[in-house]
């Protein structure tokens, strides 16, 4: 599982929301589709996506579909998260000292 | 510290005057975070940024350079992390000829009552945050 396909996944809203939908149990596509007013293909593609990113379990139940959340992913990320700032200063730093260096190498 | 509040520091080799325009100049800021910005650094300016996607928005509360500098931060379109809804403060301080750099995110939004044994809505609004300042070209988890 892609920490990459996961932040992609979540940067869609309506991906979010379904996430939310099912956060409390188990629901079959058609349930969650009846929360939103895009289609039930779109519905399904953002399933497909939030699937393939490991955010979500697919389960065949005869001929219905039945997502869950897949906490795992969660605990995946909480990392990335926890990582958030410091390295984004960390490329501040670097971009800094980076220029601070071309300056000083064009005046000496 | 509150669960609902982030912080960190780095240590920078240029003094904070030198720093400070890397954090409210639009084109210095992209070179360090997201791809896109308008950023209006003055006190009520609006603060844009777009990374891998996401929309942050947020304005600016205090601008006092080169020492400090206030934002509220949030992504557009998310109930959990809504546009302006978290505050960031980001502290240089002197330090011979370098700059101590805190960076404090606050209100970051609370955990909402565990189900399934995951705080979801609070890991959700703390990963927009996450999105919004993450790098996938150099994630560490990705897989090979």
């Amino acid at each position: 599982m892609s920490t990459d396909a996961v932040l992609r996944a979540l940067a869609e809203p309506q991906r979010r929301r379904i996430l939310t939908v099912v956060r409390d149990g188990e629901l079959p596509a058609g349930a969650i589709a009846e929360h939103f007013d895009i289609t039930h293909q779109a519905v399904s593609q953002h399933l497909r996506v939030l699937k393939d990113a490991g955010l979500l379990r697919e389960r065949r139940e005869g001929t219905r579909r039945l997502y869950a959340i897949r906490p795992e992913a969660i605990e995946s990320v909480r990392a990335f998260l926890d990582d958030l700032w410091p390295s984004s200063l960390d490329r501040l730093k670097a971009t800094v000292e980076g220029d601070r260096r071309a300056t000083t190498r064009r005046h000496a | 510290m509150s669960e609902d509040t982030f912080t960190t520091s780095v240590r920078i080799a240029a003094p904070p005057a030198e720093v400070f325009p890397y954090l409210t100049d639009s084109k210095l800021v992209v070179r360090w975070m997201g791809d896109w910005a308008d950023l209006v650094a003055e006190p009520g300016g609006t603060l844009a940024l777009d990374i891998n996607g996401i929309p942050v928005r947020g304005e600016y509360l205090v601008v006092d350079p080169p020492h400090r500098l206030v934002f509220t931060w949030g992504a557009a379109g998310n109930d959990l992390l809504a546009a302006g809804s978290t505050t960031v403060e980001i502290l240089l301080r002197a330090d011979g000829g370098d700059t101590l750099l805190e960076l404090i995110h606050r209100d970051l939004p609370p955990e909402e009552l565990p189900r399934h044994g995951v705080g979801w809505g609070h890991f959700l609004g703390r990963l927009v945050v996450a999105a919004s300042g993450g790098d996938p070209g150099r994630d560490p988890w990705a897989d090979p």
